[in-house]
């Protein structure tokens, strides 16, 4: 075969034709798109809650935890619970992400990013406690391995010990998810952007152009991370609650803790996804990506959670009958009926009986409802963290000890600020980053243009 | 040498294409995908990502890393704690576990970096925004007499537009 003549190469190359972006592109990308009134105030009054939090901190670093409320015995207070309730919070983001991906549910693209985000703002808010309650902060790094001038190393059959080693992985896990899941949408981004965010999404996709072998990696990147994750997810707060289990204290030391734990974790978790979502989804009008079906499954997961709660919630109290140990018998009736009964029969209400309405169809798919009973959620999680932490210590084996904790106003300032802190963060990554996952919504929607009906 | 650039609108049209060409012992060819599709993605790169083995060696450089540091340091300075041995090992396959999950990640996101050629400054002169909407492209390095071949390879395979790209 003769090459062909010059001119037909030439007439072959054409001028780039007009762009036709595709609707999933625009609809996605507007989210990131200008910022109205309400936008800022949001953000200022999160960040107002922050920075008085961040007062607040400052004070008590130099007056010492003698502001925070502990009474003897009780020295674990509302900067622990707040600490397991925004790790609990924390869970719902890589369950989505790779429990759900594991199991080939597909209708978590709509969800993932936006709980893998929430995921890594609440590890990070979560490690802030440790360092509050710590009080004396600039020795907070202790707690790592480090070789050091008193050539001690530290206590690794301490449940704190391996606290740190879990929180850490998962916090770094977390972040590499987000990450790499964010890479094709950055790309994606970047080939729209100008000014400064053309900089921005040109460095953090790095070059990412959607080839065959990138892809590929890309799968089996996101596999293999969710395989890791897995167990890494049901590890966290497996370690989380044996801060508490492998203690003697009535009413921690139980078997039933970790799988308690984990289920209570994914159960607030996706309550906090709820709650954060339904209004993202009505203010950027993603409606046609964000269904009622998306809304309906998650509310499908809190009621099997709030299910799996309050079975741990008998199953404690039957324990704590049958064990026939009269401290465990004395520190379980003080829970219901003693000092702290309000938070008790809070923490009842809001996570085992409010959600059996979503044992209704008309319940799940009612969004103001699902709004409301989240909510309930995120409040009655609080409580049982509380209820758990506090009320234990407050009543241990012997009467001529017991004391009564009640939080005092910086405590509560801090951990009204740990809202601010997570919710600034949110509200950024809303208009800096593609809040539903691009890439993983296309895939679908090509899928199904390309076979019909039998597009999955 | 010129390259050549065939933009299709659906996966299985692209999949053809490719597959051709690689019949035809085209085998420089680079697709651009708005999506991850496995049927594009095995005829071009058909083995599986070699980002697997970066998981295995992670994921075992961390068990060996957590049980090392927590026996080796809990013995390097003997301290008896609630009457326990010092070399205990349920409490330190926590720590082993977790590493485990860590060196794996971190090496398994490596592995993608390295993979699949990330971080690059320069992107390919055929790749376009168009590929980050909703439209394939196929790429294909030939020599000039195979131009017209190809060309009509694409067309055959439902190509919207084949053009000649210049570095």
């Amino acid at each position: 075969m003769t090459p062909p003549p010059a001119e037909s190469v030439a007439a072959m190359i054409r001028p780039a034709p007009v762009q036709k972006d595709s609707k999933v592109n625009r609809d996605l990308l507007r989210v990131m798109e200008g910022t109205s009134l309400g936008y800022w105030v949001l953000l200022h009054i999160a960040v107002f809650f922050m920075l008085a939090a961040g007062g607040v901190w400052i004070y008590q670093i130099y007056k010492g935890l003698g502001i925070a409320g502990y009474a003897h015995p009780v020295f674990w207070g509302a900067y622990i619970v707040t600490f397991v309730f925004w790790v609990g919070i924390a869970h719902a983001g890589t369950l989505i992400s790779a429990i759900l991906y594991l199991f080939r549910a597909k209708w978590r693209n709509a969800i993932n990013r936006s709980a893998e985000a929430m995921t890594v703002f609440a590890v990070l808010t979560a490690a802030q406690f440790l360092g509050i309650h710590v009080g004396r902060i600039w020795k907070s790094y202790f707690i790592l391995p480090y070789p050091n001038q008193r050539a001690l190393w530290v206590n690794f059959k301490s449940p704190l010990l391996w606290d740190t080693f879990a929180i850490t992985t998962y916090a770094t896990i977390s972040i590499l998810f987000l990450f790499v899941g964010l890479i094709p949408d950055l790309a994606i981004a970047r080939d729209r952007a100008k000014g400064w965010r053309k900089i921005l999404y040109g460095t953090l996709s790095m070059g990412w152009q959607g080839t065959s072998k990138q892809w590929k990696s890309h799968n089996r990147t996101v596999l293999h991370l969710s395989g890791l994750a897995t167990p890494l997810v049901l590890s966290v707060h497996s370690v989380v609650s044996w801060d508490f289990a492998m203690a003697i204290v009535p009413g921690w030391h139980a078997t039933i803790f970790a799988p308690y734990f984990v289920a209570g974790a994914i159960f607030s978790g996706f309550a906090m996804v709820l709650t954060m979502m339904i209004p993202v989804r009505r203010i950027f009008g993603l409606e046609e990506y964000i269904t009622d079906y998306h809304f309906e499954n998650m509310s499908r997961f809190i009621l099997l959670t709030s299910l799996i709660v309050g079975y741990a919630y008998v199953a404690e109290y039957f324990i704590a009958w049958y064990s026939g140990v009269e401290p465990e018998q004395t520190s379980f009736w003080l829970r219901a009926f003693g000092p702290y009964w309000m938070s008790t029969w809070t923490m009842i209400i809001c996570n085992a009986v409010v959600p059996q309405i979503l044992w209704f169809k008309k319940a799940r798919t009612h969004v103001p409802t699902l709004f409301v009973v989240s909510v309930l959620i995120n409040i009655g999680m609080w409580f049982e963290r509380y209820v758990i932490i506090i009320s234990g210590l407050s009543r241990e084996y012997d009467p001529a000890v017991w004391g009564i904790y009640t939080p005092s106003w910086p405590e509560l300032i801090i951990v009204a600020g740990s809202f601010g802190f997570f919710c600034q963060f949110f509200l950024i990554f809303l208009k800096l980053f593609p809040v539903v996952a691009i890439a993983e919504v296309k895939e679908l929607e090509i899928h199904a243009k390309a076979h019909g009906a039998e597009g999955h | 040498m010129p390259t050549l650039l065939a933009v299709f609108e659906e996966p299985d049209h692209i999949a053809a294409a490719a597959r051709r060409l690689i019949d035809r012992g085209y085998d420089k060819i680079e697709t651009y995908t708005p999506a991850p599709f496995p049927e594009v993605d095995d005829v071009v790169v058909p083995k599986p990502s070699p980002v697997r083995l970066f998981t295995l060696i992670g994921g075992l450089l961390g068990v060996v890393t957590g049980y090392a540091l927590t026996l080796w340091m809990a013995n390097n300075w003997p301290i008896m704690l609630g009457g326990k041995p010092f070399s205990s090992i349920p409490p330190y396959t926590i720590i082993a576990f977790e590493l485990t999950i860590l060196f794996g990640g971190v090496l398994t996101v490596l592995g993608l970096f390295l993979v699949s050629g990330l971080p690059r400054v320069k992107l390919d002169p055929a790749y376009s925004a168009r590929f980050s909407g909703e439209e394939f492209g196929l790429v294909v390095e030939c020599q000039e007499r195979d131009v017209p071949e190809i060309d009509g390879l694409m067309r055959d395979n439902h190509a919207t537009e084949v053009s000649v790209v210049q570095a």
